[in-house]
């Protein structure tokens, strides 16, 4: 009984031993993180090539589809005898120059599909940020091409002034959500998430211990709700004076850019 | 007294003594609230800020093996026995109505060990089910925050559910033997049916959360509050209803396997010739139901594949085509395996039937194509990897083999081979029968045409796939797919028919079988379990370095998708991990109960005049 137990052990073993094996033979390949990019106004060529080099190769997934010219086209090789994406990125679209056209390429991959190709390209600002999609667009532009991207571009956020990315989550090392509370962009929601309402009240709900939010809007305007929360300790409120300081400047980092200004102008409108 | 007094303003008025005092009192007041509201902030801000830590915490860690490690195993384990307690059922209670309404006893009998099999496996399962939830919580609080926020109710149903399906399957075994006849008896059936039901619903629940993180709502978007996620779209996502219906297959599939590979332990650990044919014909049937099962299962992963290509591309083709697309070749690997051992297992099984020596030249030609087939279906071509992987393999593709790569020639290889693996079945039923009806020789004819013309179908349209575009191609697989089931189905069909009333060349041999053919149904088992792992890994590796598709990134350390040969590793170990439990749980059952052995004369004849799938008493 033993010796076929044994024998059947063998058998398990050996059956898992040989997949292992088999799987750890052929070539291994980890998928890549994309890491945060963040660039200056001074931003060098060099730069930008290099960390669009490596997301094209990696985290960007370009590979994925853009590496034999069987569902999209050719790169970083030539393209049906018109040469590499930085040769002929400028003659794609009449009025768009290189740069513009890349970018548009990956914002809004459907305006111009290349013949024979389906339109199956994500808009990649749902999974690139904004200097990750600049740094891949100066990379391709590098490959046979003159790289015209500067930090400019980077900082005004897009190729257009009618260019709205719907930007992800930063890529950091922190999670996406660390620094914030909620996700919601509901304006009470946003408060509450944040405790705003052990201080102040509004309709009825909260401690009155600062300043009212009912009628704020009617006392003060949006800017100085604003510096209030970002730099509470600046100005304190009539009748309040003796808790400044109380109120912690957290809420700067702890709120998106748009909970603030969506709590702003809420509480702008309280009149 | 009055609190009046005398005193002077800054603006030399008198003041009352009241002013002075007022002063004072509002002084004193301030400070009160000041220090009051001191209280309430020290109080207050710690808390928030608590609060905020609470709220902010994404992950936790997991001593020596990491979160990622501890989650994997964990929930892969609980996956393994699911799909075991789901799948098992589903055939008990087909055999439970093969005893009822076909008045064989020994079927109710198979189906009641079925269940016993089925019982001590169910408390394994919730167990690591519960292991599974408690490090979810921990170890990532941000995402189960998150999933718990939309799919609160839908997981309060499903407790619910479990309950009931404990119950229900209590009450299934339980009641056994005492509602055994008559209409009690169809009630009990009823019983397993409704143990189906809880089981698929349970199921369905389960899978609509771990679809939504691979295939959200197109309008779910990073910034979009769970609160504001509306429940039936992300409930009933674009790849949920692909997964339900692949897994409900494969737990079939994989629910036979680990039968198979039970009967043969028992098998090899037989002391009697009547146990030893009781789990010899025991391990056929489960056999015969995982590969039977499995013969559908592509089509169910197609199908998935397509609704993820549909969802979204570049998932689709990182799966296919990007770093992902080494697994294929190695799931193309344990297809081969699977194809190999079960038509093995029933070509050993052939040499227990009387008659069954005249098919015996056919098999080396049937293994021939069997190998040809897992060679075309394991060759890899259009590999759009990154250029470590371009490199490695020194170019695109083989500059020969490589055309073997494209799918026209790997949907032409499996095709075969499950045309190749179903006469298998049909020369093991036809093996020790002889048809007794006049027109015997003309469907035996017609079969053997059916086999021709579909083979040439499939052939024709795998080379003609060539010649055409590559979305041509893509519908040439259904022409090839449709026609290897209908001949399965027409030969089944005309068989059935043909059979009735045939003379029997001699009767089974049950428990004569070498134990190398045992060793087949574990190498099955062990082959079907390691797939499945390798299936998860496929699953989860896709959404690469987010917890839900481009709205939850994966921050923690653990963020990047490993290679194939590290997940191999874990997949080992997982099975290896689930047969130390199985075997274990299956031997406490043996403690509690002897199973029955279904009283069956090793020397039976084996055809009744019906479909031969299990020794009978008598011609």
């Amino acid at each position: 009984m033993l010796v076929e137990n044994l024998k059947i052990l063998a058998v398990v073993i050996g059956t898992l031993a040989v997949f292992t094996l088999v799987a750890n033979s052929i070539p291994q390949v980890q998928s890549v993180v994309p890491e945060e990019l963040s660039f200056g106004a001074d931003v060098t060529e060099g730069e930008l090539t290099a960390s669009g080099e490596i997301l094209y190769g990696g985290a960007g997934g370009c590979t994925a589809c853009h590496g034999l010219g069987t569902v999209a086209p050719n790169l970083v090789t030539d393209e049906g005898g018109t040469g590499s994406i930085g040769v002929r990125c400028g003659n794609r679209v009449g009025g768009q120059d290189c740069k513009e056209y890349l970018y548009a390429s990956m914002v809004e991959p459907a305006d111009y599909v290349v013949e024979g190709y389906n339109p199956i390209m994500p808009d990649m600002r749902r999974s690139l940020s904004n200097e990750q999609i600049w740094a891949l667009v100066a990379y391709l532009q590098s490959v046979g091409g003159e790289v015209t991207v500067t930090g400019t571009d980077i900082n005004a956020g897009g190729a257009g002034a009618d260019q709205a990315p719907a930007s992800p989550a930063p890529t950091t090392a922190a999670p996406a959500t660390a620094t914030t509370t909620t996700a919601s962009l509901d304006p009470v929601e946003i408060m509450r998430a944040n405790t705003c309402f052990a201080c102040h009240v509004l309709s009825g709900e909260g401690a009155p211990i600062g300043p009212a939010f009912d009628g704020i809007g009617a006392r003060v305007d949006a800017d100085y709700i604003r510096r209030s929360i970002l730099d509470p300790a600046a100005e304190a409120s009539a009748g309040y004076e003796a808790f400044a300081g109380l109120m912690p400047p957290i809420f700067g980092g702890q709120l998106t850019a748009a909970q603030l200004e969506i709590i702003v102008q809420f509480l702008a409108s309280q009149q | 007294m009055s609190l009046q007094g005398r005193g002077v303003d800054e603006n030399g008025r008198e003041m009352s003594l009241s002013r002075p005092m007022a002063r004072r009192n509002r002084r004193i007041f301030k400070a009160l609230g000041a220090f009051g509201l001191l209280a309430v902030a020290v109080h207050v801000f710690p808390e928030a800020a608590w609060a905020q830590e609470v709220a902010s915490r994404q992950y936790g860690t997991f001593p020596l093996v990491g979160s990622r490690i501890a989650i994997w195993v964990t929930a892969q384990v609980h996956l393994l026995f699911a799909a075991f307690v789901l799948g098992v059922p589903m055939f008990a209670v087909v055999a439970e109505a093969i005893g009822i309404f076909g008045g064989d006893e020994k079927y109710d009998k198979l189906a009641k060990e079925f269940t016993r099999l089925l019982l001590v496996a169910y408390s394994a399962t919730a167990i690591w089910g519960a292991i599974l939830s408690f490090l979810l919580v921990t170890l990532y609080p941000g995402l189960w925050l998150y999933l718990t926020e939309i799919f609160q109710i839908s997981m309060w149903v499903y407790v619910g559910l479990f309950f009931f399906e404990s119950f229900t399957l209590y009450l299934y075994y339980y009641g056994w033997d005492r509602w055994s006849q008559g209409r009690a008896k169809l009630g009990h059936w009823t019983l397993g049916i409704l143990l189906n039901v809880w089981g698929t619903l349970v199921m369905f629940i389960a899978n609509s959360w771990l679809t939504y993180m691979m295939s959200p709502p197109a309008d779910v978007g990073p910034d979009t509050s769970p609160a504001m996620v509306q429940f039936w779209s992300a409930f009933a996502n674009a790849t949920w209803m692909p997964i339900n219906i692949h897994r409900l297959i494969a737990n079939v599939v994989f629910g036979g396997a680990i039968v198979g590979a039970y009967a043969a332990y028992r098998f090899l650990m037989a002391k009697t010739d009547e146990e030893r044919a009781h789990y010899d014909w025991m391990g056929y049937v489960g056999n015969l139901i995982a590969i039977g099962a499995l013969i559908v299962l592509p089509f169910a992963g197609y199908y998935l594949g397509r609704e993820i290509y549909e969802f979204n591309q570049q998932m689709g083709i990182t799966m296919m085509g990007g770093f992902m697309s080494w697994l294929w070749i190695i799931q193309a690997f344990l297809i081969g395996v699977l194809f190999l051992t079960g038509n093995y297992y029933l070509w050993v099984g052939m040499g227990r039937i009387p008659g069954a020596e005249r098919f015996t030249p056919y098999t080396k030609y049937m293994l021939i194509v069997l190998i040809l087939g897992v060679i075309v279906w394991a060759t890899p071509h259009t590999i759009i990897g990154n250029r470590e992987e371009l490199e490695a393999m020194g170019g695109t593709f083989h500059p020969f083999l490589g055309v073997l790569g494209l799918m026209s020639a790997k949907n032409t290889a499996v095709n075969i081979m499950i045309l190749t693996t179903f006469l298998s079945f049909l020369l093991y039923r036809r093996a020790n029968a002889r048809p007794t009806v006049s027109w015997a020789k003309t469907g035996t004819i017609v079969q053997a045409a059916l086999f021709v013309i579909s083979a040439l179908i499939v052939v024709f349209y795998g080379v003609y796939g060539y010649f055409v575009s590559a979305i041509i191609r893509i519908g040439f697989s259904v022409y090839q797919v449709l026609a290897v089931l209908f001949t399965i189905f027409a030969v089944v069909g005309i068989d059935i028919f043909m059979m009735r009333g045939a003379e029997s060349r001699g009767a089974i041999r049950w428990g004569h079988m070498p134990p190398r053919s045992q060793y087949a149904l574990f190498i099955l088992a062990v082959t079907f379990t390691w797939l499945m792992g390798l299936m998860g890994f496929a699953r989860s590796g896709i959404r690469q370095h987010w917890h839900v598709w481009e709205v939850m990134r994966d921050t923690s350390v653990d963020a990047a998708t490993p290679a194939l040969g590290y997940a191999a590793v874990v997949i080992s170990v997982c099975v290896l991990i689930f047969f130390t439990l199985v075997a274990f749980i299956f031997w406490l059952g043996a403690l509690a109960e002897k199973p029955v052995v279904a009283k069956v004369s090793p020397g039976a004849p084996s055809v009744t005049g019906g479909p031969e799938l299990a020794p009978a008493g008598g011609d």
